[in-house]
Order: structure tokens, then sequence, then C-alpha cells
């Protein structure tokens, strides 16, 4: 006869019923089959005619373990308990990892038990580490945003920025010409293309604006290896001069001008004043070289006739396969060393150099990215001292359980276990929550980085960033649990449970407390000091003097269609007339025009004094050019140091005058007066004397060397592109309109661009330096808020684990100040360790910020010192709340327990 | 034979009369049905199998295993004070139904 049990516990899967339900199940349904087999045997059936009947009781064995796990509803197992269970069962070389997460999910299902038990030390613990991890999160999005994800287009890795070295500046612009004897001459790239800001006015019925495009090579959508979404991209015949009548349309001009007009590909759209044809729109997530660029049209170079000398456009390629940015970089190098030596008179001592284009996009941003996730990665593990913290003073609440449970034969390895599974349950709720807090957190950072940080448009929560917090979750899990599982687990049996109703603290618990409480304090004066240095550096690069006074002006850019204003004099009798409209309004005290803006870098051109002998081609010296109207220092607010600023009288055809600034006369006439002087400048102008001299100003940021500075009069170097720069009186954004109906009263069809206070351009170029700043100082707050709530628990706990002693001590005469001293003392002795190694650590730590402060230095007395007394300061305080308690313990009743 | 339809309100009620006097085992349990009803009515293993484990949850039967010497180990189910009064409230509406159905079907329009 056949096992009747074995039998049925193989066919019967009950995985929702406890293992003794089962057991008890198998044992009846085989004693029945039995029975029938018997009863088979009595009436005088064979044997295996027997086994045949009582087999046939039972066919479907799926529907009876259903049937039976449905009627035994009431004995069925926790459903987690069951997915467990489920993965035990699961057979085979797998089985090992399977059941370890069974063991886990079960260790987890009593973790959250134990954790729903204690409500406010997991509320506490779980928000802490949610700030932590969230934080860590929201910075990591914008790492992987920015640094990690490849740029948008297809095999990314492919594209490189090609610049030219030159000998005075080194990386530049591309000249023209050289561009187009680099494509025609090198064998390391797929493609070569060009492309420069192509700004273009167009005249909607609301009226005229002004857009940002680029001019590009009709290949560059095919170097990109992105297609048009609609229509196509440029053929090489729309590449030549005056063939150009083309335009690509970025997806979200064509939503906003277009209403998303599906057959808008092959219409035309006037652009400066001349028709020209839409032949493509671009795909929705589509950007080159960024954002702010709406449109593309064919640059048209002319390989006859370009310039060698002067460099404006960007270059961008595509690797062949197998070439690698080195042999690209070889090559280029030594293609732009022949053209040096073949065009000596533009080009000597130029060469090149190939960088990935994520590279030059990304690369200025990274270290302070990466300090900001070591700042994060300091935060987190900061949270985690304060959570293993809090977990040992609950392992010592719970020694007697686990007490219990090892004199109950648990081991320690499982003990640990269970402690661990308790704090990953912790880790992995905080994470959830960090995941929702970096959620919300994106894009206040992208509000705050805006114009400091290169992509940080593209920063989203993706599948990296959940695996980050994820595995930060996990991590954080461990870091903080192990501590406090082992000191648990170590604690021996016997001491705990003979003592009886009172908790005792093993030394061992209240050393590791304080060993991380020390480290805790450390690592917030680390990032403590990073803040201030950070702080007092924006301070010090936010109080540079400019050289300008950028309070009360408006600046606003206008751009003259060339189909009405084709040559100089019309530009000129154009803006001559703008201005004086503008001058005359109330409020407004003075106004004028340049090229570039403040704080924005600008032209820069080689310079020769006449009279001196030349320098080496390629050695000339150089110096920054600004063609300004006569009114400019004036409305900048500069002083004229000596002899006088431009007037009306100094015209195109006048003797060409220049006004230098103090750098440049101690620059080129170091103990001599250059006024009389005459300039040769690199644009062609030769002989312009120097009438007078100004002081200067840092046009290419605030934490830039002065760069010597030459002034021009407007009228003798027009360009049809100007910012004007209006002083007023009042608030400069209240003349917004009056600007606008006045150019519109002159010329209905030119848009004004950029209208903003001048303080706006001078705050944008300090953004990056304010985002770091701004995070840095965020997460130190919440290192010193962590920091105070863990030395304030701390205290406080060992006030109750020691009042006995203390009401003792004030029973034979100790003074409440006594008692206060001893409680703070004893706290503000960690915190003054804690400070002690945290300065040692600020100093070593230090140097990684280095490279973004500005004239502080990274040893800076006063930032390790505030920063030092700070922290003491609300330590102090944090150890101050517990001892007033310990302070009203009344001896008498500590006594009579 | 019945059909499963008809049979299916009655189980419970079958297994419950049987173990009122005393406590029987499963397979006797089966068998008695069978014998009782002169082979017209049979329950086959699966289905009545969780009959008693259902029966057993709601807590009008109780399975106690009991080991006799030279005897094969089984679980024997006694009617518990609430499968008793849940009997005696099934047996009660089942007469009255029976009742009922046959006072519909015998009476003849005179």
């Amino acid at each position: 006869m056949r096992n009747w049990q074995t039998f049925v516990r193989d066919r019967l899967s009950m995985p929702a019923l406890s293992p003794e339900r089962q057991e008890r199940i198998v044992r009846e349904l085989a004693a029945q089959m039995e029975d029938f087999y018997r009863d088979a045997i009595a009436r005088g059936l064979s044997e295996a005619e027997a086994d045949a009947h009582a087999l046939a009781q039972i066919t479907d064995w799926r529907g009876i373990a259903r049937d039976v796990q449905r009627a035994d509803r009431a004995h069925a197992r926790p459903r987690l308990e069951r997915m467990a269970n489920m993965l035990d069962a699961i057979p085979g070389p797998t089985g090992g990892i399977l059941q370890m997460t069974a063991h886990v999910l079960r260790d987890m299902r009593f973790a959250l038990r134990q954790l729903v038990r204690a409500p406010g030390f997991s509320a506490v613990a779980i928000v802490t580490l949610a700030l932590g991890i969230g934080i860590t999160s929201a910075i990591f999005s914008v790492v992987n945003g920015v640094l990690l994800r490849p740029l948008p287009y297809p095999e990314p890795d492919a594209l490189v920025r090609v610049h030219e070295t030159i000998p005075q500046y080194g990386r530049f612009s591309v000249a023209p010409a050289t561009f187009l004897d680099w494509r025609d001459q090198n064998a390391a790239f797929e493609r070569l293309a060009v492309y420069g800001g192509g700004s273009g006015t167009f005249i909607w019925d609301d009226g005229p604006e002004r857009l940002s495009g680029a001019v590009v090579s009709w290949d560059i959508f095919e170097l990109l290896r992105t297609a048009p979404a609609l229509g196509g991209g440029f053929t090489a015949d729309q590449d030549r001069p005056g063939a150009t009548d083309v335009i690509v349309l970025s997806h979200g001009l064509w939503q906003r001008r277009f209403g998303a007009d599906p057959n808008v590909v092959g219409t035309s759209v006037r652009m400066d004043g001349a028709p020209v044809t839409i032949v493509g729109v671009m795909p929705p997530d589509f950007y080159f070289p960024s954002r702010t660029y709406e449109f593309w049209r064919p640059i048209g170079l002319n390989p006859g006739n370009e310039s060698r000398g002067s460099h404006y456009l960007g270059v961008v390629g595509r690797l062949k396969a197998g070439v690698n940015l080195e042999q690209a970089d070889t090559e280029m190098r030594g293609v732009s060393e022949r053209l040096a030596q073949q065009y000596p008179d533009d080009s000597a001592g130029e060469s090149a150099e190939v960088l990935s284009l994520h590279e030059q996009v990304v690369g200025r941003i990274r270290p302070a990215l990466m300090t900001l996730m070591v700042a994060v990665g300091v935060v987190v593990l900061i949270a985690c001292a304060n959570v293993a913290n809090l977990l040992l003073v609950r392992a010592s609440v719970r020694e007697k359980e686990v007490a219990i449970r090892t004199a109950l034969g648990a081991g320690r390895r499982r003990l640990v276990t269970q402690m661990l599974a308790e704090s990953l349950v912790l880790s992995l709720v905080a994470g959830a929550l960090g995941i929702l807090l970096a959620y919300l957190a994106i894009p206040a950072i992208q509000t705050l980085s805006a114009g400091g940080i290169p992509r940080v448009d593209d920063v989203t929560i993706d599948g990296s960033v959940l695996a980050f917090t994820l595995g930060a979750s996990v991590l954080t899990g461990i870091i903080f649990g192990l501590v406090p599982a082992w000191q648990s687990s170590r604690d021996s049996t016997g001491a705990v449970l003979k003592e009886g109703g009172r908790s005792s603290v093993g030394a061992g618990g209240r050393w590791m407390r304080g060993v991380l409480l020390v480290g805790e304090v450390a690592l917030s004066l680390i990032l403590l000091v990073g803040a201030a240095l950070l702080l007092r550096s924006f301070d010090r690069l936010t109080s540079v003097d400019p050289g300008f006074r950028a309070e009360g002006v408006l600046a606003f850019q206008v751009a003259l269609p060339d189909t009405a204003y084709p040559d100089e004099e019309s530009q000129i009798d154009f803006f001559d007339r703008f201005l004086e409209r503008l001058a005359v309004v109330p409020s407004v005290s003075a106004v004028s025009s340049v090229q570039t803006l403040p704080m924005r870098g600008g032209y820069v051109l080689t310079v020769e004094v006449a009279g001196q002998p030349p320098a080496e081609p390629g050695e000339e010296p150089a110096a920054h050019h600004r063609a300004v109207t006569p009114d400019y220092f004036k409305t900048l607010d500069m002083s004229l140091r000596q002899g006088r600023t431009f007037t009306s009288e100094d015209s195109m055809t006048s003797q060409p005058v220049a006004i230098i600034d103090e750098a440049f006369a101690a620059r080129f006439f170091p103990g001599t007066n250059p006024i009389g002087e005459r300039l040769n400048i690199g644009n062609g102008t030769d002989n312009a004397e120097i009438v007078g001299i100004v002081t200067n100003v840092s046009y290419d940021g605030l934490d830039a060397p002065q760069t010597p500075t030459m002034y021009v009069p407007q009228s003798q170097d027009m360009v049809d592109t100007q910012w004007v720069l209006v002083r007023s009186d009042g608030d400069p954004v209240a003349l917004s309109n009056t600007v606008r109906q006045l150019l519109r009263d002159l010329d209905g069809n030119v848009p004004t661009m950029g209208m903003n206070p001048l303080t706006t351009t001078v705050n944008d170029s300090v953004a990056p330096q304010r985002f770091s700043m701004l995070l840095i100082v965020m997460f130190g707050g919440v290192a010193l808020f962590m920091a105070a709530v863990g030395l304030y628990g701390v205290v406080a706990y060992s006030v109750s684990l020691r009042s006995r002693e203390i009401g003792l001590r004030m029973a034979i005469g100790a003074q409440p100040g006594d008692v206060l001293r001893m409680i703070v003392g004893s706290g503000m002795k960690l915190a003054g360790i804690g400070v002690a190694i945290g300065i040692v650590g600020a100093l070593a730590l230090s140097r990684l910020v280095a490279t973004m402060l500005f004239e502080v230095a990274p040893s800076d007395p006063v930032s390790y010192a505030a920063t030092s007394l700070l922290l003491l300061v609300i330590a102090g305080l944090a150890c101050y709340i517990p001892a007033r308690r310990a302070m009203r313990i009344d001896p008498m009743v500590i006594l009579q327990e | 034979m019945f059909s499963p339809e008809l049979k299916k309100g009655s189980t419970e009620m079958l297994v419950l009369s049987l173990v009122e006097t005393r406590p029987r085992h499963g397979y006797e349990i089966g068998k008695l049905i069978e014998s009782r009803s002169g082979g017209r009515i049979t329950f086959a293993l699966p289905t009545l199998y969780p009959t008693l484990l259902r029966l057993e949850n709601r807590g009008l039967i109780k399975g106690r295993w009991v080991e006799k010497p030279g005897a094969r180990d089984r679980c024997f189910y006694r009617l518990t004070a609430e499968g008793r009064r849940v009997l005696a409230e099934k047996r009660a509406t089942w007469l009255d139904f029976i009742a009922a159905v046959s006072d519909v079907m015998s009476a003849t329009d005179a």
C-alpha cells in the first residue's frame, strides 16, 4: 500500500494556509483515501483495483486545494508571510537567495509591527531620514540630469566641440574661413558643422518680436542625427551665400506662433523684413545649441570670401567610427598648425582643441555639483547618526525583549538580522518620502539655478534617480542599523534579566551614543564651515565694485532689420533719433547704447600704440573694445579721470578717437600720459587719438580680472544690433511701456528684446555662485538642526536614566546649579570634542570648495570661529532644556520609588 | 440521483445531522449519507471535505484526532453547542419547506 500522506502532500498545494493547518488537512485527506482503499480491499478488490478506486476519489487536485483554502480561510496566513513562504517553497539553485528574501520579508513584517507600536520614535526617525534622503535624491537628480545623462542626440558620445586656440586667449571661437578649411582638410569627422547666433525679427499680428535663432551649416541636423518632425532639413544648395531664405522652426515656436499647423511646411514667413520659406519643424524635445534657440537658418558661408581674423562661430563635429577624441584632437592640431603657417598674418600661432560636447556643456558646473553631492552625503551621514542614536536609545529600552529572545534560543545573527530589518523598513519608508521630497524640490532647484546651470531643464526623476534613492535608502538603513543591532545583540542576557524592572544601560551603549553624537557634531560643523565660507565668499563677490552703477538703469536690445536699415548711416540715424526721444522722457537722466552689456564679456581686439615697434604676429596685445554713444559713461555713472568724453562732434567722418580705462593706461602707458597718443586697432581703425581716461569696469564678471578696455564712438564703429541703456531717477522698470511706445512710434517693425533692469544682468552673472551658496547654507541649516535634535535627545535620555542618581545627589546636598552644570557639562563635552574634530575635518575638506571661493581663504578663521561658536551655542541650548528638567527633580519622590 | 444544485443546499444540514448523536470521522459521514439515502445521495470527497472544514471554521462542528490502539488515527467530528442550535433551526426550516412544497404540489384544483 502506498504512503497516502506523502501522496496527498505532493499533490496538494495550499500556500495560503499555515503549515500546521496544511499538515492537518493532508493527514485527514490521506486517512480518508486510505479508508476508500481499505474498504475496497475488504469488498474483495485486488490491491491494484483498490488503489485505483482510492485514487479516483480525487482527480482535480487544484480544485480541491482551492476549495479547502477557501473553506479554511480563518486559518489563512497574512499576505506578506504567504509571499515569503511561496518564495521559500520555490526549489532549485536559486533557493538560497529566494529563501533569504523570504526571511527578510518575514523579518520586515515583524519590524513593521514593532515600528507601528512606537509611532513617535518611528515618525522622528522617518522624518529625519526622509529629509536626508530627499535632498540627496534631489541633488542627485540634478547631477544625473546635468552630468550623467547623455546629451539628447543619438550616439552622443561621438559629438565634439572644436575650438581654435589663440596664443593670447587660449580656447576661442572659430573664424569662418578656418572652419571651411577644417571641413575640407580633416579625416577625423563624419561631419563638421558650424553654428552662430542669428536672432531675427518676426512681425506677428500683435506686433514685432525678436527671437533667438541660430545660423548653422546645412547638415547640422544630420550631424546631430535628429530629423525634423515635419518637413525636412536644409540642403547643401540652401547653404550658399544669397540662397539662405529657408528656416526650420523649433517645436515650441511652431506651437506658439503657427498654431501647430501641420501644413506649415512650404509656407512663407517674414523675417527681418524678407520672406523665408519654412522647410521643417523640429521634434518637441530637440534643442541646439541651447533651449533658448527657436529657429535655425543656413549660414551660407562664402568659401571664396570669408574672414580668417574674426572669430565668432562655434564648431561641432561627429567623430568617424573608430576615431577617438585624442586622435581627432591630434589631427585638428595638425590641420590648424598647417593653416597657421599658411596664413601667418591672420592665424600665426593658432591651433585647435577638440573637446567632448558633453564636457563642453557641463564641465564648468561639475566641481560645484560634486561639492553639493559631498555636502548632501554629509547631511545623510548626520541623519544616519541621529537615527542610529534613536535606535540605540530604543534598543536599551528593548533590552529585556532582546534578552528574553536570546534566552529562548535566538542566535545573535538572527537578532542582528531582525534589528537590521527594522532599520531597513525605516529607511525604505523614508526613501519613499524622500523621492516625494525630491520631486517637490526639483522645480525649486530649477528656478533657483536658472542661468547658473546648463541643462537644468533636463532634470527629472527617472529610473536612475529612483535606483539611486533605493540604493541610498538601503545603504543608510544598513549604516544606521548595524551599530545598534550589533550593540543590542551583544549585551549580556543574564544581567538584564536579573536587573528586574530597571533597565540597565550597558556602558557600551552609552559610549556608542557618545561617539555617534561627536561624529554628528563634527560633520555638522564641516558643513557649517563650508556654508560660512561660501556665504562670505558670495558676500565679497557681490560687494565687488563693478566700476559702474547698475541701479536705476533699464537695458534692452534693439535690432534693426537690414532691409530697412541697410547701411551705417541709416542705423546711426535711427539710434540717434531713438535716444533723443528717450532722453527727453521725464525721470530719464541719461541714455546710451552699446553692443554688449557689462558682465557679459565683449569684443576683444588686438591693439598697437602707434609709433611703438610692432609685436610679432600672434603676440599682439589685445583689449576689450566697446563702441559707445557719448552718454555711455554718464548712464553707467563712471568717472572721467582725464581728458574728455565723446561728443556728437565725433562722427563717421571726423578724426578717429578713443577713450581708454585706467587698466589700459597702466598696461600700455606706464608712467606716461596717454592723452594724444594714437592707437592702431585690430578692426582696421588706425591712428585713433586717445582723448580721455575713464575708470575701470568689470566687463567679464565680478570675479574676473580687469581687462584693459578701449572705447570708441559708436558713430565710428556701428552695428545694427545695440543694447540701449536708460538711466532713470525712479524705478527703471516703470519706463518699460514708455520705451516700447516710443520705439513703436519710430518704427512699428522694430521690437525690443531682453528688457530688464541692469541689476538683473549683474545678479545673473553670479547665479552659479548664488546657487551653490544657497544650497550649502540650507544643508548647513538642516545639519545644525539635526545635530541639535540629536544632542537634545541624548542628553534628555541620559537625564531620564540618571534621575535616581540626580535625586540622590540632591538629597545629599547638591544644589540645582550643580546638577545643571553636570548635565550641560557632559553634553557640552561631547559637543566640544565634535567641534574640535569638525574643525580638523573642515580644514582637510575645505580644499573641495577652494575653487568656488572668491577672496576668502579656505582656512578663513572668521568662518571657523563663527560656526564653531554657533554650533556650541545651539548645543548649549539643546543641553539646557533637559538639564532644567533635571534641576526640578524632587529628591523625595525619587527616593521613595 | 439528484442534481448538484439540489444537493448543494442540503449538504451542511446532512453532515450536521449525522454527527448529532455521536462523533464520526469523514469517511464514515460520506458512507452514511450514501447508505442512508439508499445510494441516491452521494458526496465525493472533494465536496465533502471542504464542507467539513467550513463547518468547523464556523464553529458548528469540532474535529479531534483520536488515537486508538490497534486502529488508525482518525479525525472525529462532533457537533458543538452552536452547531446544535443551527441544526435545529435548519431542520425546522427544512421540514417547513418540504411541507410547503408538497402542499403546493399535491393541491388539486377542486
